[in-house]
């Protein structure tokens, strides 16, 4: 028997300002005499929503910001109301929404730990027993008689986390609380909480936007976007199509951001006309595969005629960290241009850079180094790899082709997924 | 109906932890802590006093002070509940959103913290007995069942005015100035016998007396206040006359506040 049933489940709100006390009065008016009512636009925040988890699941629930998740534990946990369908939750909740929400500065840690765990629903006895369990997960001993507002914020979260995680219950609802406090107390977090996980069966629904943690630490995943199911199943599975669903959503904004022609600087003698990016088969594009060819190309109108200018064309990325320029000196070192538009092409044989965002720039040096125009930003376009297991982002700039070779006598072959000792491997 | 009291059972270690964290906060910082439950009361009962040398109250053989204080327990009892008791979901609204318990826990809570500052004033009050002279009787073990009376009609109004307080704040700006009314409509400056004597003895309203005390009494602080004063002062049982129309008025009232309280309850955490 399962024991949360999830059956076509929507939840609207109403949007917009709250009634006055006089529009509630004409409205209740309105319905005595039959009239219609002045009314707001509902916003379905979860539509048709069905599933259900069985004891001992560990359920990731992940979408992007506005998908719905939260609004699913709030229904779960009793918080909220569902506009339409039913929910039925078979066990206790323990609901770790936003770690230390009940801690009462005033008061000291050892009474917040008192008030805390008894608003989760432990009983006193229960908090006595596992009370100095709690301050030395916490690691407060020292301070568990001072006020909770003189503690830093690592601390308050600290003692927040370490009383939620003390509440035996069969349901655990986890929303987003394990980036708390410094590396060392987040390895003891996420060690707790796959302990909690793993031990005694319980059964978890885990809201996160660190999707490899919902890979490795859940049973089954499920994804909302705009309050529909996208897919439900295996996590592994459920986290690449929101992978795929991210890229499409950064590549909408980069579209969107180049229609506003980034940031110019310019004196007046060059214009910008226009900006295009090709692939290697001269079909325009905005997403690049790594190692493939792009073709950068700029409609530049100059005012007056210029002697010696220099044009640079160059890619940064999204934090302005400028990774390649070219200069037009090295092949046309002193040659006049003459007013009216010029065509220049940048061309990179096999796009080096690591999956993300990129953006062209194009600055225009005179001789004597005064800069005449210099635009930012320009044409923004993505990067993706076709690597099956995506690797973490901030461990490289560049991807380039490399090959990684293990030893293959030193491991035991069939522990290892088939493709994985050889194609793997990237800088 | 019974969940009502399994709820209030089940969760009363929760009301009583946070019933102790209301008391806690407030006087943390403050020097004089829990004095200040006292000072405002005294405070009320020598203006009283002093009001009185001018206009001339009868407090029917009983030092004037001690009538006076003995209304004011009771009274500011109700109405520090009532209004604490409205505001204390909107107060609250960062618990409502995180966590569910049944929400009347938060009405509940405010009216058990105003029973901590009303045991302190009963203290003072004992004092005051002791230094006028009065000792209580046996009938003094009324106060409990009334002291549970008054909790019952300051959670009609809380329960109802803290439900709309959630969708409308007026409410909450509202109450304190209706309650101070209310203060004049309850005998708590002069004592009940008075308008017995005008209206009952005097008939000062001619046929429309009867109806009119009536009235007066469906006010449940009159038969509170009056039964409180007559228990602790007089040594006289309640005067349940007095208390009945006000009885009413709870037992139609309370259990419509508590519905409404109930049906409004599902969608705090959204509105609020």
């Amino acid at each position: 028997m399962p024991i949360i049933e999830v059956d076509h489940l929507s939840k609207e709100f109403r949007l917009g300002q709250l009634t006055s006390l006089g529009q509630a009065l004409r409205n209740g008016a309105s319905r005595l005499l039959g009239r219609p009512m002045a009314g707001r636009a509902p916003f379905k925040a979860l539509d048709d929503v069905s599933f259900s988890v069985e004891p001992g699941e560990v359920l990731g629930i992940i979408g992007h910001n506005g998908a719905g998740k939260s609004t699913l534990l709030k229904i779960l946990a009793g918080i909220s109301q569902p506009t339409r369908g039913r929910v039925a939750v078979r066990g206790r909740v323990a609901p770790l929404i936003e770690v230390g929400a009940g801690l009462v500065p005033d008061m000291t840690g050892r009474e917040n730990v008192f008030l805390n765990a008894s608003i989760l629903g432990m009983k006193r006895a229960e908090i006595k027993r596992k009370f100095d369990a709690i301050v030395a997960f916490a690691e407060l001993e020292e301070f568990i008689d001072t006020p909770v507002k003189r503690y830093s914020s690592g601390m308050q979260v600290r003692l927040g986390f370490s009383i939620a995680t003390s509440v035996e219950a069969e349901i655990l609802i986890v929303d987003e609380v394990l980036a708390v406090g410094d590396l060392a107390f987040q390895r003891k977090c996420f060690d707790r909480m796959e302990h909690l996980i793993k031990s005694g069966g319980r059964t978890v629904l885990l809201v996160s936007h660190n999707i490899r943690q919902v890979a490795r630490i859940c049973t089954r995943g499920l994804l909302l976007d705009h309050g529909r199911t996208v897919i439900d199943g295996d996590p592994v599975e459920v986290s690449e199509v929101f992978f795929s669903q991210s890229n499409h959503k950064i590549e909408a904004q980069a579209l969107a951001a180049a229609g506003r022609q980034g940031q110019i600087v310019s004196s007046g003698e060059v214009e910008l006309e226009e900006v295009r990016l090709f692939d290697g088969r001269g079909s325009e594009v905005a997403t690049i595969e790594v190692g493939s060819p792009l073709r950068f190309r700029a409609r530049l109108r100059l005012a007056r005629a210029c002697r010696g200018i220099e044009f640079v064309v160059g890619i940064h990325r999204t934090d302005f960290v400028y990774l390649t320029a070219a200069g037009s000196r090295d092949v046309l070192p002193d040659a006049t241009f003459a007013a009216g538009v010029h065509e220049i092409e940048y061309v990179l044989p096999n796009c080096p850079f690591a999956p993300g965002t990129y953006s062209f720039r194009i600055v225009v040096v005179e001789r004597n180094g005064r800069t005449m125009f210099q635009a930012e930003s320009l044409r923004p376009f993505t990067v993706r790899s076709d690597r099956v297991v995506a690797l973490n982002n901030s461990w490289r700039l560049l991807e380039l082709p490399t090959e990684l070779r293990i030893d293959r006598t030193s491991f035991v072959f069939n522990e290892c997924r088939q493709d994985s000792p050889v194609k793997e491997g990237a800088a | 109906m019974t969940t009502v009291f399994t709820n209030i059972f089940q969760y009363r270690e929760l009301i009583a932890t946070l019933a102790w964290k209301n008391v806690v906060v407030r006087y943390k910082q403050a020097y004089l802590g829990l004095a200040w439950t006292v000072a405002k009361p005294l405070m009320m009962m020598l203006i009283f006093s002093l009001l009185r040398t001018f206009v001339g109250i009868d407090s029917g053989g009983v030092p004037y002070p001690v009538l006076a204080f003995a209304a004011l327990m009771p009274w500011m009892f109700f109405q520090e509940s009532a209004s604490e008791g409205v505001q204390s979901v909107v107060g609250n609204a960062h618990l409502i959103r995180k966590i569910y318990f049944p929400r009347e826990v938060f009405p509940l809570t405010a009216v058990v913290t105003k029973l901590v500052e009303f045991a302190i004033n009963f203290a003072i009050l004992i004092g005051l007995m002791v230094w006028f002279g009065i000792a209580p009787g046996p009938q003094a073990l009324w106060v409990p069942l009334i002291l549970l009376y008054t909790m019952m009609a300051a959670l009609t109004l809380a329960l109802f005015g803290a439900a709309l307080n959630v969708y409308y704040r007026d409410v909450g700006q509202m109450l304190p100035v209706l309650l101070s009314l209310l203060m004049y409509a309850s005998p708590v400056i002069y004592p009940l016998h008075l308008v017995q004597q005008k209206l009952l003895e005097q008939r000062a309203a001619g046929e429309w007396s009867e109806l009119l005390y009536t009235l007066y009494t469906a006010n449940p602080l009159a038969g509170i206040i009056d039964a409180f004063q007559r228990v602790m002062l007089k040594g006289l049982p309640p005067d349940l006359g007095a208390m009945l129309p006000g009885m009413a008025v709870v037992a139609i009232a309370l259990p419509v506040s508590y519905f409404m309280f109930k049906r409004a309850e599902a969608d705090f955490a959204d509105v609020i």
